[in-house]
């Protein structure tokens, strides 16, 4: 009997541990009362589309950790990932709006409404801060024909559907900025054949292995392929030359009109109180001035974009209208 | 440079981190991604760069082995890299031998990471050029290759094992195509969008429908689960049942090493191909699924062989071969290393480092996964009540922790009476998995192949490769055959 009680004792035991550390996982709830003055009044939390160790997860937990200190409470991340981003956006966009709950808001925000992935748009955060932008860029194997975006450019139109590219899935971020590169170089969409794979990295294998003909992603996802001569970047889509990279042109310099970027910013659930917000705001102005924040993106090859909340709204509005354009030309729009 | 290693604030911390690996490696639903993303924040506090890249390394080895004790002793695996070994793993344990099995199992994780490990430091480059010459041709057959292993874990029900893969890949299909980018059966739900998770299907499967039935038929909640282990089962046992299949240890684990250098292909995939392979060439193939020596062997030789052999593409391009190497590459770019085509010629110190670090690493997977079988055991001896409580929480906190959403916790719930059904009906679970996991590689692949060659199928067969891999399994197909007709030949 004595022994039937024990057991009964520890299963008690475990399953009240179990229900604890479920509890342990979601936000500490509290009341809260709302103004700039006593904002935070409990610990926050920074939601991650992605998973746990990739870049957007680092930047969450570098932001967590410099928020804490600046602000005495501490900020967790938490990682909802799924759905192409749509899982963590949603839940971002649906937490209370106090400024406890923060988003790790990231690219796919501007274009996965247009194509019928999420109901999301920007419009349902309050922007904070912008803090990082990678611009596009088209790579090549050094030992292929094309030493410039000319070369590349004169194949594409004198052979339209050979030449094979790849960096992400279909109608991912690096597939729609070089399909918005070539509407607006007058090629075709389809002069180029896009073959989806996992993400840059997987990309980049194949073209080193020459399945592939091109791969269309960020300078720092192939920088050690760039730096150690097997890869030539011929094209980067930002609107000023990188300041690492002061020989390689940007569309615009080879007369193409484009610009895309990969960017990453941090946002609120609209309602937000406007004062909260502006703090936020300024507390992550007076991080990304660090010394920290500069080491941090300088070892993660990472690019510094700096918008506070005002800016980061006008930009993401510019960011909708163009995507819209794109993905409605090349037909990934929502049916 | 031994010595920097062996130093007190070097060693306690890495210990504590294989500890720590083969706690989350062991709990149903904790993976070893996962156990590799928790350490590395902690790995950023260390003073010494060395301490950090120990425990980093340290805990994704580990993570491996620790799964298979609860797939051993529970049928229930702790990361899906140890799905093979429910197979004889468990069948052992259900004779009482558990212990035993994972004496054995934590033998061959040393060997199999010490020949990827030594692998990695001698042909690298050699290995990292040979994974280039894969492209979606070759993967498009390794899959088909592993699919056709759901026969072998059949265990001679081939008709149910047939559906049970075949629901494997039905359900795979669910969620966004990379493919196209469309959604399929998502109902426009976001949780669907990116489909039925691995991790909680598996969990559901094993654990939870291991706990309906074990409510439903055991005659007593006060038993243990596990039996008393053999007197005669002991470490020199052990080891003398290895060097009886020394050769099943080698070959499992360059197998292992080769298709986790593949960027395509991870440790559970290495761990199912060296199953089949094994049990395809074994003289004793009826012994496979009943609690074979081989069968222990072949998958966790080459799981942990796949974890060194992931590591070639990282270090050679700079590229990782699995999401455990995923994550410690970001780490490494907080530590300035930057793995890739230069880092031997530049930085030829950190890469022997981290080739050392690797090493010892096997080392101290003894003594640590030895406390961790040990523990596990124990834990095991309590009443079946508490462990199965057990099982159900963990798998309940584990599901939810992978991406904080409750969705996955029903899944895990849905898939136990799933899991619970087709057992009741005989159906193998082991296929559904294989299905799972091998099922969207095949569509992927195939699809991807087809863009490039613009629906031309014949580079699937000319490709060098891909002849060897078509050539390999028409062979495996026809043996059977051949050798049933050569017996009746020669009986008649």
């Amino acid at each position: 009997m004595k022994i039937e009680k024990l057991n009964t004792k520890i299963s008690a035991t475990i399953s009240i541990a179990g229900i604890a550390l479920l509890g342990a996982c979601q936000p500490a709830s509290g009341p809260s009362t709302g103004t700039a003055a006593d904002f935070p009044s409990k610990s926050g939390s920074i939601i991650c589309p992605w998973a746990p160790g990739g870049g957007t997860d680092r930047m969450a937990r570098f932001m967590a950790d410099q928020l804490q200190k600046e602000l005495g409470k501490p900020f967790v991340v938490v990682n909802q990932t799924g759905g192409s981003g749509a899982v963590g956006h949603s839940a971002g966009a649906l937490a209370k709006p106090d400024g406890h709950t923060l988003t790790m808001a990231t690219f796919e925000l501007s274009t996965m409404h247009w194509m019928g992935i999420s109901d999301l748009t920007w419009k349902d955060y309050a922007p904070v801060a912008e803090l990082n932008a990678d611009a596009a860029a088209i790579m090549v194997r050094s030992d292929s024909p094309w030493n410039s975006l000319k070369d590349l450019i004169g194949y594409i139109e004198a052979n339209p559907g050979k030449l094979t590219m790849s960096g992400t899935a279909t109608g991912g971020a690096w597939d729609l900025a070089r399909a918005g590169f070539q509407l607006e170089a007058g090629i075709p969409v389809d002069a180029v054949r896009w073959i989806p794979s996992k993400g840059s990295a997987p990309s980049i294998v194949e073209l080193l292995g020459g399945h592939i003909d091109a791969v269309c992603c960020s300078i720092p996802e192939a920088i050690s392929q760039i730096e150690a001569g097997q890869l030539r970047a011929l094209v980067v889509m930002s609107p000023e030359k990188l300041s690492g990279h002061p020989d390689l042109p940007t569309a615009i310099d080879e007369g193409v009109d484009w610009s895309a970027v990969g960017w990453r910013g941090i946002v609120a659930p609209k309602g937000t109180p406007p004062d909260i917000v502006k703090k936020i705001s300024d507390v992550c102005s007076k991080i990304v001035a660090s010394a920290e924040f500069e080491e941090f993106m300088r070892k993660n090859g990472f690019a510094t974009e700096w918008k506070s909340n005002e800016a980061f709204a006008v930009f993401l509005e510019e960011q909708d209208a163009q995507w819209k354009d794109v993905i409605e030309a090349t037909g990934y729009a929502r049916q | 440079m031994i010595a920097d290693l062996l130093q007190f604030h070097v060693l306690v911390p890495w210990l504590l981190a294989m500890l720590f690996g083969i706690f989350v490696g062991a709990t149903p639903g904790l993976t070893a991604t996962m156990a590799v993303a928790l350490i590395v924040p902690v790995s950023f506090y260390m003073p010494d760069p060395n301490t950090g890249l120990a425990m980093i390394i340290g805990v994704s080895f580990t993570a491996i082995f620790a799964g298979d004790i609860p797939a051993t002793y529970l049928r229930i695996p702790g990361t899906p890299a140890s799905a093979a070994a429910t197979l004889d793993g468990h069948e052992l344990a259900k004779q009482g031998r558990g212990g035993f099995a994972l004496l054995i199992d934590l033998f061959c994780s040393c060997i199999g990471g010490l020949v990827g490990v030594g692998l990695l430091i001698m042909i690298a480059p050699q290995l990292a050029r040979f994974a280039l010459r894969f492209s979606n041709f070759e993967y498009f057959w390794l899959a088909i290759f592993g699919l056709s292993m759901s026969a072998v874990v059949s265990s001679g029900n081939t008709l149910r094992g047939l559906i049970s893969a075949g629901l494997g890949v039905l359900l795979a299909t669910v969620g966004l195509d990379v493919v196209s980018g469309a959604q399929r059966f998502t109902f426009g739900n976001a949780e669907l969008m990116s489909g039925f998770g691995f991790i909680p299907v598996m969990i559901g499967l094993f654990g939870v429908s291991e706990v309906i039935r074990s409510v439903l038929k055991s005659p007593s909640m006060k038993d243990s689960t596990t039996k008393t282990k053999r007197s005669n089962d002991s470490v020199g046992a052990a080891l003398k049942a290895i060097w009886r299949k020394k050769l099943t240890v080698v070959k499992s684990s360059i197998s292992g090493t080769v298709i986790g250098a593949l960027p395509g292909a991870g440790a559970d995939i290495a761990a199912w191909a060296a199953y089949g392979m094994e049990q395809r060439t074994s003289k004793d193939k009826e012994s496979f699924g009943k609690g074979a020596i081989a069968g222990v062997i072949a998958p966790t030789s080459a799981n942990n062989a796949a974890v060194g052999g992931a590591w070639i593409p990282a270090l050679v391009f700079g590229i990782p071969g699995d999401a455990v190497t995923a994550i410690v590459l970001g780490a490494f770019m907080m530590y300035e290393i930057k793995p890739g085509p230069l880092i031997f010629q530049q930085n030829p110190e950190q890469v022997h480092s981290i080739f050392l670090i690797a090493l010892v690493t096997q080392v101290l997977l003894l003594p640590c996964g030895y406390l961790g079988l040990k523990t596990f055991g124990w834990i095991l001896r309590l009443p079946r009540s508490v462990v199965m409580v057990a099982v159900l929480v963990f798998s309940v906190v584990g599901a939810y922790s992978l991406r904080n959403s409750l969705f996955d916790v029903y899944l895990v719930a849905g898939f136990g009476l799933v899991g619970f059904y087709l057992e009741s009906q005989k159906a193998p679970l082991a296929p559904l998995i294989l299905g799972l996991i091998l099922g969207p590689m095949v569509e992927e692949n195939l699809r991807t192949g087809l863009i490039k060659t613009e629906g031309d199928i014949t580079p699937f067969f000319t490709r060098p490769i891909c002849a060897v891999l078509v050539i390999l399994l028409v062979a495996a197909f026809l043996a059977p055959v051949v050798s049933g007709w050569m017996r009746k030949k020669n009986r008649a």
